[in-house]
């Protein structure tokens, strides 16, 4: 027993000493030595992060598809967003949408899968993984990852190379091929609109999570598909349905450990 | 005498284009100038309308200039690359070739950076990429690694052209000013010929690794992405041969101009048509090689996301491109270069256009199937670039084209004192020869032949 307990005090201190000698020479690596206040991260929520949030969200496949032509959480999120509402497959921009269930879950596309979810459209939207490949290759640190997991984007940096939408496996970035603004048909105030030449998508509702709000889309749900929540709480209701239910996530084997899960109910 | 003899009445022709400009020339420029302007009005009607006037979009959200950035850094090897590694092995017959090769690599990698340019969003904000670089990009790696080999190429080319700019002014061309300037004081002593042998050295050494890095990290663009079929551990030294393959290309296609309309066929021979020609199958080969090791493993791995990207190269969508490519960088230009007598002056240019085409197609064929054919593509999207994209492809072409021709008017382009130095040793060498063999021939000799 006593040896153990040496061995892991070596062990620990070592690793405490190796991580706070490399961890200030990786942050150099990681976030540029130029680092400065940006648009984006005045969007910090004051108080609530850190290492006790790890902001995720839980979606039920077959509730949300039980509703056909249901657009209300989408609706919801890009009046918040002042996303365009630009009616054409090449210039669209969506922060959240639907997509067939075997396109959303191609390992799960076989044969004989199950009847009620063969065809149906789910949920989907920026994951906010734990290890998001956009974010590793922009290069102004136009998009980032914040304590509280939330992968957010600087419309004011962005330089319009589109690398992240390279990155991104999901598809969950748009481009603005042209001036948004025409297109937004009634602007919120509260949320900045984008100029032309800039990338953007889902940011969990940062500004309504510091408000204290759920974001847009959970609230507006009307068969409360979606459920929002810290992956950090052990007793949040994100926790228990995850604990509860067989849940799969999007691409799993790609291991950018996305933050949204799925999971059929009973 | 501190300057060295400077043999007016020969290499007259190599003045020439400098010193008078035929009907030609003017032609040419025109032709060239008229398509730039072309691709300026293109870019200037983008840059106010957005990039929604390409055929881009969500999906294949990179195209034509992501196209054209690889494929100018290609052919940027041709240069600055082959005229270094001739240099170190010292191959003589590369003396005629150097110059024009290395200007190519300068000055088309200004148009690979613009090609860059021309795709961003918001191309105001291009500054950031210095003020708020994050080196984890791989975007980063290449502008670090071709604003390198950029000063270092730019350098190079530079060095050697100092003595014939001492030429020029010591023969009172003008603008007299800029070649009292460039010339930097060199007056031809034998101090300064070892420092600058020296530095070309240097430079040439350095300049190798450079240029190997630049194509590798290109490539890293696409290989660091998830991305089916961009995720490629091959595509560091794939698309290195491939920038090879182009440069060696474009570079005989050059020659064969600066040939013809410069009337220089006593200097530019078969030779040197034949020893790049065969250097070209030998990348050729190269190329089928690492193609079929691509697209080989991709095919008996069989993984449903790669095979999607497969298929519409093979039997899809992107087919024709395919096999146009596989047909102008391998069944055309491989038996052309193949046979002894086809492998001519002529010949070898033609193989050469065919290359450089495609090698356009090999790197529009890399860039857009994938995007199309992403893992969750909601349904395949097409892609068709505008006139717009079309226009910048031919004016970013044009301009290369005429910023060479321009160059060409105002500096040799064969270097001139690399050929006469190389004269000399080759005069002193055979009397040396003729004198060991016949002490009493070598008097004789030395008079008989040319200073």
């Amino acid at each position: 027993m006593e040896t153990n307990r040496r061995v892991f005090l070596k062990v620990a201190g070592l690793a405490t000493l190796g991580f706070m000698v490399t961890k200030p020479a990786l942050d150099v690596f990681a976030r540029g030595q130029f680092g400065e206040a940006s648009v984006g991260e005045a969007l910090d929520p004051p108080h609530e992060v850190g290492t006790t949030t790890k902001w995720g969200m839980a979606v039920n496949l077959t509730a949300c598809s039980e509703k056909d032509g249901c657009t209300a959480c989408t609706d919801a999120c890009h009046d918040y967003h002042n996303v365009p509402d630009i009616d054409n497959k090449e210039e669209e921009i969506k922060w959240i949408w639907t997509a067939p269930y075997e396109k959303v879950f191609p390992e799960h596309g076989n044969e004989f899968i199950e009847d009620d979810l063969r065809g149906s459209e789910v949920m989907v939207l920026c994951n906010h993984c734990e290890h998001p490949p956009c974010i590793k290759v922009c290069p102004t640190r136009a998009t980032w990852k914040r304590e509280d997991g939330i992968v957010m984007m600087d419309f004011h940096r962005c330089i319009g190379c589109r690398y992240c939408m390279a990155g991104c496996p999901y598809g969950a970035r748009s481009f603005n091929w042209k001036d948004p603004r025409p297109f937004i048909k009634e602007t919120n105030p509260d949320f900045p609109t984008r100029t032309r030449g800039v990338v953007e998508k889902c940011n969990f509702c940062a500004k309504r999570l510091s408000k204290g709000l759920q974001p847009a889309c959970v609230e507006a749900c009307p068969e409360k598909a979606l459920t929002f929540g810290n992956l950090l709480d052990d007793h949040s209701e994100l926790r228990e349905i995850l604990a509860t239910h067989t849940i799969v996530r999007r691409l799993p084997e790609l291991g950018t450990e996305p933050n949204v899960y799925y999971y059929k109910a009973d | 005498m501190a300057t060295r003899d400077l043999h007016m009445e020969e290499d007259e022709i190599l003045f020439k284009p400098i010193e008078s400009s035929g009907k030609n020339f003017y032609l040419t420029a025109s032709i060239l100038g008229v398509l730039v302007i072309l691709g300026v009005i293109a870019y200037i009607y983008q840059y106010r309308n957005g990039l929604a006037v390409t055929g881009l979009s969500r999906q294949v959200f990179w195209g034509v200039y992501i196209t054209n950035f690889v494929f100018f850094i290609g052919i940027s090897h041709a240069g600055t690359l082959i005229s270094a590694i001739l240099r170190i092995v010292k191959a003589e017959w590369r003396l005629p070739v150097t110059r024009a090769a290395e200007l190519i690599t300068v000055l088309v990698l200004l148009f690979g950076v613009g090609s860059i340019i021309i795709d961003l969003g918001r191309p105001d904000r291009m500054f950031n990429l210095v003020r708020h670089a994050q080196f984890g990009s791989p975007l980063l790696w290449d502008v670090t690694s071709v604003a390198i080999y950029f000063t270092a190429s730019s350098f190079f080319l530079y060095i050697a052209l100092i003595p014939d700019i001492a030429l020029l002014r010591d023969r009172g061309n003008s603008p007299k000013w800029l070649y009292q300037i460039l010339s930097a004081g060199f007056t031809g002593t034998a101090k300064q010929l070892r420092v600058l042998d020296i530095l070309i050295l240097i430079m040439a050494i350095a300049v190798i690794p450079i240029a190997v890095s630049v194509h590798t990290v290109v490539s890293f663009v696409f290989a660091m992405t998830i991305q089916p079929m961009w995720h490629s551990a091959i595509f560091g030294p794939y698309f290195v041969v491939g920038a090879i393959f182009s440069g060696v290309a474009a570079l005989i296609i050059a020659m064969y101009l600066i040939r013809k309309f410069y009337n220089l066929g006593d200097y530019l021979k078969h030779k040197q048509f034949n020893n790049l020609g065969l250097l070209l199958l030998v990348m050729a080969c190269f190329w089928f090689y690492f193609t079929l090791a691509e697209y080989l493993t991709t095919f008996y791995g069989n993984e449903p996301a790669q095979m999607t990207v497969f298929w519409s190269k093979f039997t899809g969508e992107f087919a024709p491109l395919f096999w146009a490519m596989f047909i102008f960088c391998f069944v055309i230009p491989f038996p052309i270069l193949a046979i002894n007598r086809t492998r001519t002056i002529l010949g070898t240019t033609i193989a050469s256009i065919s290359v450089v085409i495609g090698m356009w197609l090999e790197r529009y064929v890399i860039v857009v199937p994938t995007l199309t054919a992403q893992r969750l593509a909601s349904d395949l999207p097409t892609y068709m670039p505008t006139w717009v994209e079309w226009s910048i492809l031919a004016g970013s072409a044009a301009f290369f084209c005429l910023l060479y021709v321009l160059f060409s008017k105002f500096f040799p382009i064969i270097a001139i004192w690399e050929i006469r130095e190389d004269r000399e040793k080759k005069r002193e060498e055979i009397i040396e020869y003729v004198r060991e063999r016949l002490p009493e021939k070598g008097e004789e000799l030395e008079e008989v032949l040319p200073e």
